[in-house]
């Protein structure tokens, strides 16, 4: 097999270097996708939501800092979306069905924000909102028209929008809860329901109690 | 006598072009299939050059080529992860790290390291690669969500397939080899 000592010394050099290379190409092993590596990030960091202005489905114009005292729990999607969109917001529903009514509206805001300002004006907003049962008060949907705003934020949450050529985006998707300062607080699994509503019932709990 | 590493050398430039590298990145199959494996092939081609200018190196530290095919399938086995790809069109260091790394710590050793092992390890490798592709192969067809922030899934499923045809084409060449003696047609 192995005479050679030299040989020996390159093998352990090699497997020393090809450990550390995955280690540090996947943050300790934790992340072996980007998307991973991304969430795990965004947790760390808790970035503060960006100065964007909003305008919701019922035409008002307002800067995110509306809700300031509020937790705001966001969604990213695009109404002309046929697949992960409407299963996001489906599943953003089962969230805010859990929420206890006395939190809804005074601690906690629903908002999804829509990266396609072009095609989702307010009317477009409107009829999208029905299909999920959001009031547009408690669970607002509205879009930023500023593309510099709207990009800012994107790159902040790390969101990334790919648009392809049949005029449809391909993106990550996730549960975002900012908390009362406007700071992100976290980012859950959209695909897990009840772990992401018992997460938020046991903020708004834990506050109350106190 | 040089002029293997020279077209090597100029297929490796070639590839780090701006442009040439942006095109070979925009479809995830290219960039894995074929930008990947011509750098591979580039330091497979410019290998001569570092053999003969330090054979005592190779000869020293890899003369049984096992630390050589070691670096090869590790390096080999980290440009396979999902994160790797995006990583490399997010951080310009990383990068420049996959041009590198796949020319001198993957086609280089390889080709010292190759005519070095015996045929059972050879074979060995050979079975390895054909797990690893079908494992990837599987995955990135079968993955529920997008593996690749940079790529969209019908994307990744095509690179699946991918994995799993070079899986066939290795597969075919070992089963071959219970049946056909080489040595018969020598």
């Amino acid at each position: 097999m192995i005479k050679n000592k030299h040989n020996t010394i390159a093998i352990i050099f090699v497997i020393l270097f090809g450990f550390s290379l995955f280690f540090f190409g996947t943050d300790g092993f934790q992340a072996f996708t980007a998307e991973s590596a991304r969430t795990n990030k965004l947790i760390e960091e808790k970035p503060k939501f960006p100065e964007v202005i909003l305008e919701d489905s019922n035409e008002r114009t307002y800067p995110i800092s509306e809700f300031e005292g509020k937790y705001i729990f966001i969604t990213f999607m695009y109404t002309a979306c046929t697949d992960v969109c409407p299963e996001l917001e489906m599943n953003m529903l089962g969230v805010y069905k859990q929420i206890p009514e006395k939190y809804i509206g005074e601690d906690i805001v629903f908002l999804s924000i829509s990266f396609d300002p072009e095609r989702d004006d307010p009317a477009t907003l409107t009829k999208y909102r029905g299909y999920f049962e959001s009031d547009g008060e408690t669970w607002r949907m509205a879009r930023i028209n500023d593309q510099e705003q709207l990009d800012e934020l994107l790159e902040e949450f790390g969101v990334i929008v790919i648009p392809d050529e049949y005029g449809n985006f391909a993106h990550n998707s996730a549960f975002y809860l900012v908390d009362r300062e406007g700071y992100l607080e976290d980012v859950m699994d959209y695909k897990n329901i009840d772990e992401a509503a018992d997460k938020v019932n046991r903020i708004l709990e834990k506050e109350a109690g106190e | 006598m040089m002029t293997q590493p020279i077209i090597g050398l100029i297929t490796l430039l070639f590839m780090m072009i701006p442009p040439v590298a942006e095109i070979m990145e925009s479809i995830m199959i290219l960039h894995m299939h074929m930008q990947m494996p011509m750098i591979v092939i580039a330091g497979f081609l410019m290998a001569p050059f570092f053999t003969k200018r330090f054979p005592n190196f190779f000869s020293k530290w890899n003369q049984t080529g096992i630390p050589g095919m070691l670096l090869f399938i590790i390096v080999m086995s980290y440009w396979s992860i999902p994160r790797a790809m995006d990583d490399a069109l997010t951080y310009p260091a990383v990068e420049l790290f996959k041009f590198i790394s796949l020319a001198f710590l993957v086609g280089v050793p390889l080709r010292d390291s190759w005519k070095k092992i015996s045929n059972r390890w050879q074979n060995g490798v050979l079975i390895f690669f054909f797990l690893q592709f079908t494992g990837l192969g599987i995955l990135y067809i079968a993955a529920p969500g997008q593996l690749c922030n940079n790529y969209i899934q019908s994307e990744q499923v095509t690179l699946g397939w991918g994995f799993l045809t070079i899986a066939i084409a290795i597969l075919v060449y070992l089963v071959q080899l219970i049946f056909i003696n080489p040595a018969d047609y020598e």
